[in-house]
């Protein structure tokens, strides 16, 4: 998987790029760790990502929940139709700001 | 009858891609749509995964997968010689909890059920068998 990021002042925008499972998990939520400090808006850009697992979910929602106790936001981008369908059925569409 | 095809390996979360690998590598032989094939692989990853944390709490143990497809229907299985356990008896999470109020997990079985059209769990001559099918 490649992640490419871009900070501009609190502005975050991670472009995702490959399959984000159980074994790139762990380079998100390391990219994330590293990165995320001060971040005020995390945008996460799925356009070249449409296969995410369950790893995956565990890592947006716990991003999700460090964004909202930091009173920050984090929205999922170009997000693709299989992805869609397991935001849906996971009933996170209506938990992530998804566009 | 239609061949089936069976990969065996250590059951070793680095074997994840070889699995995968050999989901599509049977799926792209029958003509299957982008859509069907990312949502097996899911499923299988969820599965796998799944064994290899848990199917041998004292060590090193093997995984194995089988698969056909016959009249449009794939069927996959995925076969371990690890503590009987059947994931399919946990309960679904509650997908209707905001963001603040869900654990961060618990979704891997769920989505699986949500993916495929029929999943089923045996134990079986001393293995645990769970057998996902769905039409192409």
């Amino acid at each position: 998987m490649k992640l490419t990021p871009k900070k501009n002042g609190t502005d975050l925008t991670i472009q995702l790029s490959g399959e984000l499972n159980t074994l790139t998990a762990p380079e998100l939520s390391a990219l994330l760790n590293k990165e995320l400090g001060g971040v005020k808006n995390l945008t996460l850009d799925f356009a070249d990502c449409d296969y995410v697992s369950s790893a995956g979910l565990r890592v947006l929602l716990a991003t999700f929940k460090q964004m909202k106790v930091a009173k920050g936001s984090m929205e999922l981008t170009n997000v693709g139709e299989n992805f869609m369908d397991v935001l849906q059925n996971t009933g996170l569409d209506a938990v992530f700001g998804v566009f | 009858m239609n061949e089936e095809s069976v990969l065996k390996i250590p059951a070793r979360l680095e074997g994840l891609d070889l699995i995968l690998s050999f989901v599509s590598f049977l799926l792209d032989s029958h003509g299957c749509s982008p859509q069907a094939r990312t949502q097996l692989r899911m499923a299988v990853e969820e599965l796998y995964v799944n064994v290899t944390l848990y199917a041998y709490p004292s060590g090193d143990g093997w995984a194995e997968i089988r698969g056909s497809v016959e009249d449009g229907m794939v069927t996959l299985r995925l076969i371990d010689g690890g503590t009987p356990f059947n994931p399919l008896e946990k309960d679904d999470p509650d997908i209707m909890l905001s963001g603040e109020e869900r654990g961060i997990g618990g979704l891997g079985i769920f989505m699986v059920k949500t993916m495929v059209d029929e999943v089923e769990y045996e134990y079986r001559d001393g293995c645990n068998q769970l057998t996902l099918r769905k039409q192409l």
